[in-house]
């Protein structure tokens, strides 16, 4: 797997960099129980940094990922990515940025329940007219950077948690994403098996991702490898 | 390297679709099954009645252009010479023919026998179509056959067995010398049951018709085309027993799409979720949800379609085709092959299409709502 700077001497290519500017997300709006998930949010990531996002469940760590993703759309505010607000594309587009550019990681896996590992890190490739052996090259690459290989023909129903974890990171990584959003990625994982994702970080961090990672697990206190702490409360940034 | 535009017909995604297809195998069975239960039925019913209808038509255009058979009290009345000669004076006749027609009730099996006069045969010899074959030798009768009326016991030996599926009309068919007929059916030796009237051009037959009931007005004169049109009435694909089996038909479709409806819903809502996560737009996911149903719509439809014909054309549709014969005898017939492929595809258009969208519009539902609920879940 390629790093940025490598990519840079082929083409380039312009840095990945998010950049949130008076972002809010308001669930169910003109209803009496209207409440704002996001207040007012203004963040911006640079290439290759790894970020973490705290604060106790229902701060807003997940939607606002979500929205950085694509999954869902602001209520109002922009969200830049490369220079694109990714807020106001329509559905072809904002998925095609999500295809290319984004990366998920799941607190739950969110595996495809009944496929092999091999045949879960194939989905995103589903999309792309690659042949059968780019595509078994950039699965086995995946597979390698996230130590699952082992395990490719192995349903996911019968892994363990922290293989499961894994088989996500390497379908999130199948495709090569510039930027890496993982919600609550240890809190399904055991003390050895979150060490294993701390080392997986540390490995996105010399492919120089970008990496948001919501969190309220002090594991990731103090690690080297992460850039900068976003503490958020009630939907809104602190500090 | 995102596939552009029509992505569902890329090898990748349509192979990927058909893996995840497989994935679901046990949840898709039940709808493969019932919607082949359903175009099995509805194909069997058109498979027999078209059938029918076709070897009933063909026999009817062996015959001439018009019959005519006399009435009495509102039943068939047998007609003298006299008939014969008046006929064959109007203009535009070429000929006519009288025939010994008629039914005789075998009481040891309670079967009507179709009697008919056939002058090529001698006095004491008949051929016998397949089922009263199969009904006289259940009884013994495998050499001659003992006909009781009542002033006499008439024997009559058994010449030839008419070829199995030669058409509907001759399996219960006994073929006698007419004047053999005559005396097991009581009547006299210059007497017809029916007047066969050909009319070399077919735009006068329906004037020598008019003319043979203005002679004779207790005699109805049915030209080939009337007699086409209450066959096809019979068996006309929209009414009678057809509602029926539609009616059964439709009950099991509403089966089916319940069960498609839930197969987009539940496990399969978040499956959409974690697909729309990973890139696929909502385009994808109607591509998805299309190339899987049609694989599991069109195959069953195929495998529907060609077990009933095996039904029907091999196994002559047994329990099935009682509903549409009445006697035992004439349930031996074998169903002559006659597919009418507008009708399939009218049941393909009507099937597969509903199966689709049943499927269809809740997974667009689902992709184009919120996703980020449904991945946190």
């Amino acid at each position: 797997m390629e790093n940025r700077d490598q990519r840079h001497e082929r083409g380039g290519e312009i840095m990945s960099q998010i950049v949130i500017q008076n972002l809010n997300k308001l669930y169910n709006p003109n209803k009496p129980n209207a409440f704002y998930a996001l207040k007012n949010i203004n963040l911006s990531v640079e290439d290759g940094q790894i970020v973490i996002l705290k604060g106790v469940s229902g701060s807003g760590k997940s939607t606002l990922l979500s929205l950085i993703g694509g999954l869902s759309k602001p209520s109002s505010g922009e969200i830049l990515v490369n220079n694109q607000n990714i807020a106001k594309l329509p559905d072809i587009m904002s998925s095609a940025f999500r295809h290319q550019k984004i990366g998920f990681i799941f607190q739950s896996f969110n595996l495809l329940e009944g496929l092999s590992v091999y045949q879960n890190i194939l989905a995103p490739l589903a999309l792309t007219s690659l042949s059968k052996e780019a595509i078994h090259e950039k699965v086995s690459l995946a597979m390698q950077l996230a130590n699952i290989e082992h395990k490719k023909d192995q349903n996911v129903g019968s892994l363990s948690g922290g293989e499961r974890q894994r088989c996500a990171i390497a379908r999130a990584v199948v495709m090569e994403p510039e930027i890496i959003l993982a919600d609550e990625p240890t809190a399904n994982l055991d003390k050895e098996n979150s060490f294993i994702f701390i080392e997986i970080l540390k490995k996105f961090k010399a492919l120089h991702k970008t990496v948001v990672i919501a969190t309220h697990d002090t594991l990731f206190d103090g690690l080297e490898c992460i850039d900068r702490c976003v503490q958020m409360r009630d939907g809104e940034l602190l500090g | 390297m995102r596939t552009k535009g029509l992505s569902m017909f890329r090898k990748n995604f349509v192979e990927y679709a058909i893996l995840l297809l497989f994935k679901d195998r046990n949840d898709h069975l039940f709808s493969f099954l019932i919607f082949s239960f359903i175009v099995f039925i509805l194909s069997s019913v058109l498979f027999i009645s078209d059938s029918l209808q076709y070897d009933l038509i063909q026999s009817i255009k062996a015959q001439p252009s018009i019959v005519v058979e006399n009435t009495r009290a509102g039943r068939a009345y047998q007609m003298h010479e006299g008939y014969v000669y008046d006929v064959s004076k109007i203009t535009g006749v070429s000929g006519v023919e009288g025939v010994v027609d008629g039914y005789h009730y075998f009481a040891q099996k309670r079967l009507w026998f179709h009697i008919i006069g056939d002058a090529s045969l001698a006095k004491d010899e008949m051929v016998i179509g397949q089922g009263v074959q199969k009904a006289m030798a259940e009884l013994y009768y495998e050499d001659e056959f003992h006909f009781l009326t009542e002033e006499r016991l008439i024997r009559v030996k058994i010449n030839k067995i008419a070829p199995k599926g030669t058409n509907i009309l001759s399996n219960d068919a006994i073929f006698l010398n007419p004047n053999t007929a005559r005396a097991v059916l009581g009547m006299e030796i210059d007497e017809y049951s029916k007047l066969y009237v050909s009319v070399p051009n077919p735009n006068e037959v329906g004037n020598v018709a008019l003319k043979i009931v203005e002679i004779y007005p207790s005699a109805k004169a049915t030209s080939q085309a009337d007699a086409i049109g209450a066959v096809r009435h019979v068996y006309y694909y929209k009414g009678g027993i057809f509602m029926i089996l539609y009616v059964i038909a439709l009950v099991s479709f509403f089966i089916l799409l319940k069960n498609q409806i839930s197969l987009v819903y539940g496990e399969k809502k978040k499956e959409i979720a974690i697909l729309r996560s990973l890139g696929f737009c909502i385009k994808d996911i109607i591509a998805l949800k299309f190339i899987q149903n049609t694989v599991v719509s069109v195959s069953a439809y195929l495998l529907g379609v060609a077990l009933a014909y095996v039904y029907v054309f091999v196994f002559n549709a047994p329990y099935l085709r009682n509903i549409f014969l009445g006697s035992e005898l004439e349930n031996s017939i074998s169903l002559t092959p006659v597919v009418d492929l507008n009708l399939l595809f009218l049941i393909f258009l009507f099937g597969v299409i509903p199966f689709l969208a049943f499927v269809i519009l809740p997974a667009w539902k689902i992709a184009i709502s919120d996703m980020s609920e449904a991945v946190k879940s």
